[in-house]
């Protein structure tokens, strides 16, 4: 899943006819001049997180004196864990109402739904609770468009009539057309605005795309952060070089993200067998410094970059190796990898503990390979829980 | 007897000729389970390993009346795949296929729904019925009888490897599986926990359940919800992976893309609640597994053996 930043969704909903306030991206304060100023303006930190306004990162300002000042100010924000490297400058809307309208994929029922609301200003999440006549949540048939009548009823039961309920049933048909035409898995805009003039325009929108659609958006390349939702911050430079590792070869799958310290290295594979490895290790009150994902059948090359990458990190005095009994990855292929990483770096293994618990497809042969290299190996025979607490007792001694 | 898959069960392999689907026919015709036909667009009238392909789904049913599919395409050509073998009249669909376009997974289960198709997945390595020989999916790879031997024990799993390392547990504890069921790492998937449970219920040789499961979605808190109505009335093994996700921030992802937690939603913690509450054996390791199996099952099935 990937977020776009908010100046590149404005710019699709303004290409696909959806109504927004005009807007630039400044990098410097001195590139704020007159001509951005012929209204009051907004300036919004451009990060992709939600939730800026509360984490004070969107200002207002009425002068280019003030607009510079103010992001001066912005420029030196972190907003959560995101620096802040840029920022959007819209004009300031004239606003009469505040609205809310959202575009998503129901989990429960496995439809789109439309969550719409004519109360501004609000967390939409607790209106639904406590005043769900106000909100109106409506689910589309995932093979059709949203037709005219339906957007008109949404807003109609909403109370919005006139001029405006025609200018909003034309922007919410807009937006689902977007939608569905980029694979977004959210489409937010909060505020929608109705101005003064009863104009319906998109104040702020919060775009994210399916990253397993992006092979059919060519259009977005570059737009889209893959994986950003994968992670509660920037992608540190040993993530980056692991996604370069992951990306040289289409065999298999290499995941790595750093943990705050840790002197576990934690070299796992399979989605859940990952997931119980580090449970057990953190049962035990040990510390894994990475969580690691590979799985796939990966190449010997993929696991030997990512097993290099997980010891080279800071702090890392031992390595667990361990895996679900594998259906398809072959046990060989990840002992070379491992241990050719493990040799190349000049591990002591007297110092540096490695546990490793494969089984699977080939394991005979992965097991004379780890063996041969003096690295403590379990199969089948012992659970991944068992050889976690074997790692665990082993790291007593090192730290 | 087991779920879903028996002696009955006329595959079909749709993407047959595949890189992907190789191994899979290879590993399948080796444990003796029969493929009936392949599918492959453009391929008709080649063979692979001896399995007729064709063009069509229209034709393999034709011609060899298939009655389930497994589906081993591209991810692109995932929706088109499915939709074929619905309109085919087929009632059993495993979709292995990942990375499929969520609004692409979300279309392919609204039809099936409506037609009463049974799906499992998408991205599942599959289903396998040891006392029977059958398994559709990559399940098992090359030795499925290492994790799966007969006997009385459901398994249901949110993780492809889990789903061997599970039956592995059953089968280190003394018993068997009737049936064991990877039902697919994505967020939205055909049948869940609780719709499993409802076919292992009906099932008289399983006699209790085990299950694997992850943070996000809701799957668990329905399956205990289908527990508190009486619709699954055996004993219920349950274990939560993940449980050091609700200490990340939120909106992190480990594990499968399914795998998220959203404010209380999805959390290891509350999904544990939910099915203890609900008179599940929730354990708090997994190799407890083992001992509790032992424990519930010692009786009803005249012993360990």
């Amino acid at each position: 899943m990937g977020r776009m930043l908010e100046n590149a969704s404005k710019k699709l909903l303004k290409e696909n006819g959806i109504p927004a306030p005009n807007h630039w991206v400044i990098h410097k304060s001195d590139e704020i001049q007159a001509l951005h100023l012929k209204k009051p303006c907004v300036l919004k930190a451009l990060v992709p997180v939600g939730k800026r306004g509360k984490a004070g990162a969107i200002k207002f300002a009425d002068s280019v004196q003030e607009a510079q000042e103010k992001t001066e100010e912005l420029l030196k924000m972190t907003v959560r864990n995101y620096e802040v490297n840029r920022v959007l400058l819209e004009e300031k809307l004239e606003i009469a109402e505040e609205w809310y309208v959202s575009i998503t994929i129901d989990p429960k029922k496995q439809m789109p739904v439309i969550i719409a609301t004519t109360e501004g200003g609000v967390e939409v999440e607790d209106l639904v609770k406590e005043a769900p006549e106000k909100v109106v949540i409506y689910h589309v048939e995932p093979f059709s468009k949203l037709y005219s009548y339906q957007a008109k009823e949404i807003w109609s039961k909403l109370g919005v009539t006139g001029k405006p309920l025609i200018q909003a049933t034309s922007v919410l048909c807009g937006l689902y057309d977007i939608f569905l035409k980029y694979d977004c898995y959210i489409l937010e805009i909060n505020p929608l605005v109705l101005t003064k003039d009863q104009q319906v325009m998109a104040a702020a929108s919060v775009m994210g795309i399916d990253d397993s659609a992006l092979f059919r958006q060519p259009e977005l390349a570059g737009q889209v952060e893959s994986g950003s939702e994968r992670s509660w911050r920037p992608l540190t430079e040993l993530e980056k070089a692991m996604v370069r590792v992951n990306d040289a070869d289409y065999r298999g799958t290499a995941r790595y993200t750093e943990m705050d310290g840790g002197s576990i290295g934690f070299m796992c594979g399979g989605g859940g067998g990952s997931l119980l490895s580090f449970d057990a290790l953190t049962f035990l009150g040990a510390q894994p410094a990475n969580y690691t994902e590979t799985g796939g059948n990966p190449s010997e090359e993929k696991v030997y970059g990512l097993t290099k990458g997980i010891l080279s990190k800071e702090g890392v005095k031992g390595l667990f190796v361990a895996h679900n009994i594998t259906n398809n990855t072959q046990i060989d292929v990840m002992a070379r990898g491992i241990v050719k990483a493990v040799q190349e770096l000049g591990v002591n293994l007297d110092e540096f503990p490695i546990v490793v618990r494969e089984a699977g497809v080939n394991d005979e042969e992965g097991k004379r390979e780890f063996e041969s290299a003096g690295i403590t190996y379990y199969g089948e025979e012992v659970t991944i829980e068992q050889a976690a607490a074997e790692m665990v007792k082993k790291m007593e001694g090192v730290i | 007897m087991a779920i879903l898959i028996d002696q009955n069960t006329r595959m079909v392999i749709q993407g047959i000729t595949g890189r992907e689907a190789q191994m899979v026919v290879d590993h399948t015709l080796a444990y003796g389970t029969r493929i009936y036909a392949g599918v492959t667009p453009g391929k008709g009238g080649q063979n692979v390993l001896g399995v007729p392909v064709y063009d069509t789904v229209w034709e393999a049913v034709k011609k060899q009346n298939v009655n389930a599919s497994l589906v081993v395409v591209p991810p692109a050509f995932a929706l088109d795949a499915v939709l074929e073998a619905i309109d085919n009249g087929i009632k059993l669909i495993v979709v292995t296929t990942e990375n499929i376009p969520q609004l692409d997974s979300v279309r392919m289960l609204y039809e099936a729904r409506k037609k009463n198709v049974v799906i499992i997945g998408p991205n599942t390595v599959g289903i396998i019925n040891p006392k029977d020989n059958v398994k559709m999916g990559s399940i098992g790879g090359d030795r499925p009888e290492r994790c799966f031997v007969p006997g009385n024990v459901g398994v249901i799993s949110r993780s492809g490897g889990m789903t061997a390392e599970t039956s592995w547990m059953v089968k280190r504890a003394g018993f068997g599986v009737t049936t064991s069921v990877g039902i697919g790492g994505d967020s939205f998937i055909g049948s869940t926990i609780k719709d499993l449970l409802a076919l292992f219920e009906e099932d008289e040789e399983t006699k209790a359940v085990v299950t694997f499961s992850e943070p996000g979605t809701s799957f668990e808190e329905d399956a205990a919800q289908f527990l508190k109505e009486g619709g699954f009335t055996k004993p219920l093994i349950s274990y939560v992976a993940g449980r050091f996700t609700e200490s990340m921030p939120e909106g992190t992802v480990f594990g499968h893309a399914g795998a998220m937690i959203s404010g209380n939603t999805g959390r290891p913690s509350l999904k544990m609640k939910a099915l203890q509450d609900a008179g599940a054996h929730v354990i708090e390791r997994y190799d407890d597994v083992i001992s509790v199996l032992k424990t519930v099952l010692g009786e009803r099935v005249g012993g360990v053996k």
